[in-house]
């Protein structure tokens, strides 16, 4: 791992449209901002691998019986759609 | 031999068989979903038996598919605190124009049952756009237990600020 010390407010180019400052240090505690294109997902680590966990783990289960049950427990309140298509046209 | 006007996708699932849609079902997903970054088509597929659960299919791997819903089914105070740079990708300006889904997670178990709530998965339903998700902050997790009674778990972890005034 490529390892840099940086100061208070200084930067750290990666490749040529990633920035990332150090925009505050307190104690153990270092606040970064960072500048990045708009595609470009940016993540606090462990919350990111939290989300790849479940959702590896949503994909493999699903129980058909337990499904079904459930659509007749929560069909009578039947709240979705409500912000269905209608949504999208109020975009801009 | 298809009909004139709105061309269908074949989609072959390994749940539901080889299903059409028209184009105008197909989401894409610019950045995948985390830990399927390349699946950037998805489709809503509704489960056999309606309901309010309904399935989040990947166009173009067959056995690759997610249960989800709105989170307001049973969480009415769910709200998605995003900044706006985030929604840029998917064209969005303001989250209430967005549709909100959660993946779920739906064990033999029902009881057991658990939503992403730090994950959702919200759609521009205009131009056919997804992303999901990744909400900071410790008010909601990734595995919020939708039956919270009857249960070792306790509650109040995944309650929040809302249910402070609780015994």
């Amino acid at each position: 791992m490529l390892v840099l010390s940086r100061q208070l407010n200084e930067a750290i180019m990666i490749g040529d449209d990633i920035e990332l400052v150090v925009v505050d240090i307190r104690g153990d505690r270092v606040r970064l901002g960072i500048n990045a294109p708009k595609e470009i997902p940016v993540h606090r680590k462990e919350i990111y691998l939290a989300i790849q966990e479940e959702n590896i783990r949503a994909a493999q289960a699903a129980d058909a019986a337990a499904l079904d049950t459930l659509q007749d427990l929560f069909g009578s309140t039947d709240k979705t759609g409500k912000d269905d298509r209608a949504a999208g046209d109020k975009d801009k | 031999m298809a009909e004139k006007g709105i061309p269908l996708v074949k989609i072959k699932t390994s749940r539901f068989g080889e299903i059409e849609k028209p184009e105008s079902d197909i989401f894409h997903f610019p950045e995948g979903l985390l830990g399927f970054r390349l699946v950037r088509r998805f489709t809503i597929v509704e489960n056999p038996k309606p309901g309010p659960f309904i399935w989040l299919q990947a166009v173009d791997v067959p056995e690759l598919a997610f249960v989800v819903t709105d989170p307001l089914l049973f969480k009415p105070d769910y709200v998605v605190r995003v900044q706006k740079q985030e929604l840029e990708s998917i064209k969005i300006a303001d989250i209430e124009n967005a549709r909100v889904l959660v993946i779920v997670v739906v064990p033999h178990n029902v009881r057991e049952m658990t939503a992403n709530l730090q994950g959702p998965v919200v759609f521009n339903t205009k131009e056919n756009l997804g992303k999901q998700l990744v909400l900071q902050g410790e008010e909601y997790t990734t595995k919020y237990r939708v039956f919270q009674d009857g249960d070792k778990d306790t509650p109040s972890e995944n309650e929040g600020g809302s249910g402070k005034g609780g015994e």
